[in-house]
């Protein structure tokens, strides 16, 4: 499969849900600690020898941390900044008119931002400053913030069955879950002794929500019986940076770590790590898997690459 | 004069307070890496690849889905709204749960029709790019990541100034510390803090309260003390990790809890942090003040002072060798992080330290006292109580200029007694190991090192010219001659040397030095350069060439009010332009009197060169490269053959990322001289910007067969192997064969 290269720093790459070979790609430079940032729509190329298509790519003041693609539009994404911003950009519009939004209310740097899959009319960001915030298009600002954190919340990410319940991980060490019609958060689990860097619900069974630590562990949770973990995943040599529920197999998850690899896991197994990838060269630091085809995984890093890649392949092959 | 090409490099002139002659070459890397920020003005002209009607087919097609959804803006303003929202808002705190479902199901319904956003707003501002500091930073991070591949140290001596905005600084800060905690998990809380803290260091950076703190509690033992003493703090996630780490992190305090803030309250918000962030900016480079500052982690092995620090980084080094996966071995990350860690960056003179400082030439004298001293500080702040301790560091702090005195009094005042009972207690419980002592003595010693050639640095910038040593054109029956002929030869390292034997001979001859001069500044060196072109003027101070040469050098160096200086004093002595100048104003130079004094020389004639090439220079001060290039684009309508000119409209089209531009721009140059070094060089960094790194090689070592001397493209002929994976000719490289590299590479 074809490999795309970056001018910065890989941070996020996402999946199109309305195009099987369109991906996003969010990059910063400097590794993210100062300097532009920039987002990268692609096409997956008809053949695989083939480059990879740049639809089109919007620079950023700062760097992009995370993308979203809006689940309403095929055109829209969401990219969340790290100069506390989010920026709403439609690709069916000239360059000069993007992006067509920018939602600044976060202080510090933004890290996350998921699109509401069941009501697709909303989406939550999440920041340095603590606090995750909850937008729709059609507002110039946000609809509620929640402050319960008591530190950077690293991922924030929407329940894929119930339109107003999302879950929060954060380097307090809590996975926090919400519901948007609550005050507070519904439930408080100190899911790692170490920070948390991203969660991601399982598609299957809405109760069940995978966590990634600096700890290098993954931990499944069953969020009724949240005091002991369902699976503890070890095998990365380093933080685990995100953690990703698979669209299409109910125990298959995706992992990327600072240790550099991608690793696929099946959470009900014995040997729950049933594959490691080390194509990159860098932390590896965004991973992805396509809605619309299955088995079609995404990832990227710090080493600037964007790999695209079926299951079962190595995804450095040509 | 010829002056030397604006910025060899590239990005040296988008530095405010950069010196950065040897760290151009870094700076034009940045081009490629920042590229964005002026492209985005491209980008917004350039129609992407998206087709429009293609595109425009699928939008449409959604739209239809949404036809009839429309839905009007919601102005936050509007009455009907503005309650609701209000309300909402209001809630997260415990509001009312059926307003919540109220407002939650009120925005249930079907998307707006995009159009109609895009009407609302219909061309949203397109956030500014902040290009200079950002490029001096990435050309520095890369430069370093790609010099210490293959273990050739990046060179101690060039210190460049990033002009880092407290923005820019705030990010680095709060970026590293929170990363790091990721990427050092298995580390102590200490050892972070010490990389975080070194890597600021390096970069003179002041730690600061406002980065988050560290991992909520894994060190406590020092906490319950805090909280007794303050009877404030509750103990909480940010509490961190006990007494020290609250220390450090509310010595910057801005509104934070705790005695800072008690302090806040009653010596005025400005008073003590503001103070204490001056006096930081004072001695963030003097690492025996800044140790004794934090001692107290110094005493259980975690430190902030760059100096214990890199031992700390010897031990991440260490353990990074540990790990055998050579792709560890390789990442260019953590290797920046250790580079940086390990000082080998530092950042010298930094415009602020300047202003801080009661004296800013002192400076260096005093650094080299400081560490020269050091260790036996070590020794007797071991052999002493605390108390004795808390007099020595008041002493000392009173001993670096007004500016620390009110700090350290009232400092003193406020929690010294505590932080010495602590330290005592700490003493007494032995937690200052001996081998920790020893290493950080030793770390001292090899800074102290590190840090002579970097004396020898601020000599020179000081504008002392510094002689080579061994000079064989010494007893040259007319050196100047040889000089002239070397430098037309494009000898410029020979050339220097000879030129040197002139001025050796004839001291006052005003034309050696500026010759010399320009053979420095195109040889890359604008210190030298200034230096020798300050003996030019003090020979022959109205000399027009040489204060334009002054000029362009300090604009390199980015020394706008001596650049300022010297453009006005070409404009005073000029012979027709003389009297557009007021002689009083030269007391008060300001950017914008300057520029509309040159603007209106160059109304008065619009057809003398000179006058244009000296706005260009203007502009390149303040970064304005499309004014810049215009400015030169006019004058080399009137100076078509002048080949400096064309390499100073490359060099500016480089800096605002016309790389492509700039190439065109240096080939006439070469044109027009084949043998002008510097523009050969320069074309190699501009194709290296394009990420065309096998051309820029070739362009490398073509400027290297004329000038083997040319330090500076040799560092860029290794990057840019580096960057094109010919790692297999670093060696040749390395060892400058350049039979090899010459027929691996031609041209």
């Amino acid at each position: 499969m074809p490999v795309f290269k970056t001018p910065f720093n890989g941070y996020s790459v996402k999946f199109s849900p309305f195009y099987e070979s369109r991906l996003a790609v969010a990059t910063a430079q400097n590794f993210g600690i100062l300097g532009n940032g920039r987002v990268h729509i692609l096409d997956l190329p008809p053949t695989p020898s083939s480059p990879f298509v740049e639809l089109a790519s919007f620079d950023t003041a700062d760097g992009v941390y995370d993308v979203a693609w809006s689940e309403s539009h095929d055109s829209l994404l969401v990219a969340a900044v790290a100069d506390g911003s989010l920026k709403i950009y439609d690709l069916s519009l000239p360059p000069t008119s993007n992006p067509i939004r920018s939602l600044h209310e976060h202080s510090r740097e933004v890290q996350s931002v998921d699109y509401n899959p069941v009501r697709r009319d909303s989406f939550i960001s999440s920041s340095w400053d603590d606090s995750i915030k909850l937008w729709t298009l059609d507002r110039p600002t946000s609809i509620r913030s929640f402050q319960e954190h008591a530190y950077c919340v690293y991922a924030a990410v929407w329940n894929p069955r119930h339109a107003d319940v999302f879950a929060s991980a954060s380097g307090d060490c809590t996975l926090r879950v919400w519901d948007v019609r609550e005050p507070g958060s519904t439930m408080v689990v100190a899911a790692h002794e170490f920070e948390i860097l991203s969660c991601d619900w399982n598609k299957y069974d809405d109760c069940v929500i995978a966590t990634a630590s600096v700890d290098k562990s993954v931990r499944v949770w069953d969020i009724r019986t949240y005091r002991t973990p369902l699976a503890v995943l070890n095998g990365h040599g380093y933080a685990v940076r995100k953690v990703k529920f698979s669209p299409h197999n109910r125990s298959f998850l995706m992992s990327c770590s600072y240790d550099m690899t991608v690793c696929a896991w099946d959470y009900m197994v014995e040997d729950a790590r049933i594959g490691q990838y080390g194509h990159h060269t860098e932390f590896a630091v965004g991973v992805d898997m396509s809605v619309l085809v299955e088995g079609l995984i995404a990832s990227t890093g710090w080493d600037e690459l964007v790999y695209v890649w079926q299951y079962g392949t190595d995804p450095r092959a040509p | 004069m010829d002056m030397r090409d604006l910025v060899t490099g590239g990005a040296a002139c988008a530095v405010p307070g950069s010196s950065s002659s040897s760290s151009n070459p870094l700076a034009a890397l940045a081009n490629t890496l920042i590229g964005s920020s002026s492209k985005i003005q491209e980008n917004k002209e350039i129609p992407t690849s998206i087709t429009p009607s293609s595109e425009r087919q699928i939008y449409t097609e959604t739209n239809d889905h949404l036809g009839g959804l429309d839905q009007p803006f919601v102005d936050p303003n509007a009455p009907q709204h503005s309650d609701f929202l209000r309300g909402f808002h209001g809630s997260g705190g415990g509001g009312g749960q059926t307003e919540l479902d109220a407002a939650w199901n009120d925005i249930h319904h079907p998307p707006p029709q995009l159009d109609h956003i895009s009407d609302t707003h219909p061309h949203p501002q397109q956030p500014i790019l902040d290009g200079p500091p950002q490029r001096m930073l990435s050309s520095l991070l890369h430069s370093f990541v790609d010099s210490s591949r293959g273990g050739v140290p990046f060179r101690a001596t060039p210190l460049p100034v990033l002009g880092l905005s407290e923005g820019d600084k705030q990010c680095i800060r709060d970026r590293s510390s929170i990363m790091a905690r990721h990427i050092f998990a298995d580390k102590s809380e200490d050892f972070i803090n010490s990389q975080v803290n070194a890597l600021l260091c390096s970069l003179d950076i002041d730690g600061d309260a406002r980065a988050k703190g560290p991992l909520p509690g894994r060190f406590r033992e020092l906490e319950d003390y805090w909280n007794e003493s303050q009877g404030t703090l509750k103990p909480g996630f940010h509490a961190a990790d006990g007494w020290v780490a609250e220390y450090n992190q509310q010595r910057m305090v801005h509104g934070a809890n705790g005695w800072a803030s008690e302090f806040e309250q009653q010596h005025g918000a400005n008073g003590w942090a503001s103070e204490f962030e001056q006096a930081m900016n004072c001695f963030a480079f003097k690492p025996s003040t800044y140790s004794q500052l934090t001692s107290v982690d110094q005493m259980r092995g975690s430190n902030i002072s760059s100096l214990a620090a890199m031992e700390q980084t010897r031990m991440l080094a260490n353990t990074l060798a540990q790990n055998d996966d050579p792709k560890f071995q390789n990442s260019k990350f953590l290797q920046f992080v250790s580079k940086m860690s390990r000082g080998e960056l530092i950042i010298d003179d930094n415009q602020v330290k300047q202003t801080a400082l009661p004296a800013a030439g002192d400076w260096a004298s005093e650094y080299q006292h400081q560490y020269n001293r050091s260790p036996a500080w070590a020794d007797e702040f071991l052999s002493h109580g605390p108390d004795q301790w808390v007099n020595e560091f008041t002493t000392e702090q009173e001993q670096h200029g007004p500016v620390d005195d009110q700090w350290v009094n009232e400092f003193s005042k406020l929690h010294v007694h505590d932080w010495a009972d602590e330290f005592g207690r700490q003493v007494g419980e032995g937690a200052l190991g001996e081998n920790s002592t020893d290493n950080w003595a030793n770390a001292y010693d090899e800074f102290l090192n590190e840090q002579v050639t970097a004396r020898q640095r601020s000599d020179t910038s000081r504008g002392v010219y510094v002689f080579s040593d061994m000079n064989p054109y010494v007893g040259h029956p007319n050196p100047l001659k040889e000089g002239q002929e070397l430098f037309r030869k494009g000898l410029l390292s020979e050339a220097v040397l000879a030129l040197e034997a002139e001025v050796l001979k004839n001291p006052d001859n005003a034309e050696g030095w500026r010759l010399l001069g320009i053979a420095h500044a195109e040889n890359d060196d604008d210190q030298q350069a200034i230096a020798a072109m300050l003996r030019a003027q003090e020979a022959d101070s109205t000399n027009l060439e040489v204060l334009l040469a002054l000029g362009v050098s300090h604009t390199n160096e980015l020394e706008q009010a001596a650049a300022l200086k010297y453009l006005y004093g070409w404009l005073r002595h000029h012979p027709k332009y003389g009297t557009l100048a007021p002689p009083e104003l030269s007391d008060s130079l300001y950017y914008a009197d300057v520029a509309r004094l040159f603007n209106e020389a160059a109304q008065m004639s619009p057809d003398d060169a000179d006058v244009h090439i000296v706005l260009g220079v203007l502009y390149n001060l303040t970064r304005e490269y499309d004014k810049a290039i215009e400015s030169f684009q006019t004058a080399l309508k009137l100076k078509p053959h002048d080949y400096s000119l064309w390499n100073k409209l490359g060099a500016t089209q480089a800096n605002s990322v016309h790389s492509a531009d700039a190439i065109f721009a240096y080939q006439q140059a070469l044109d027009l001289k084949p043998n002008y070094v510097r523009a050969w060089a320069n074309m190699g960094i501009s194709y290296a910007n394009q990420g065309m790194y096998e051309d820029s090689i070739r362009y490398y070592v073509r400027a290297l067969a004329m000038n083997p001397k040319a330090d500076n493209a040799w560092q860029y002929l290794r990057i840019s192997l580096s960057c094109a994976s010919r790692d297999d000719m670093l060696e040749a490289c390395d060892s400058r064969n350049l039979d090899v590299l010459q027929k691996e590479f031609p041209l």
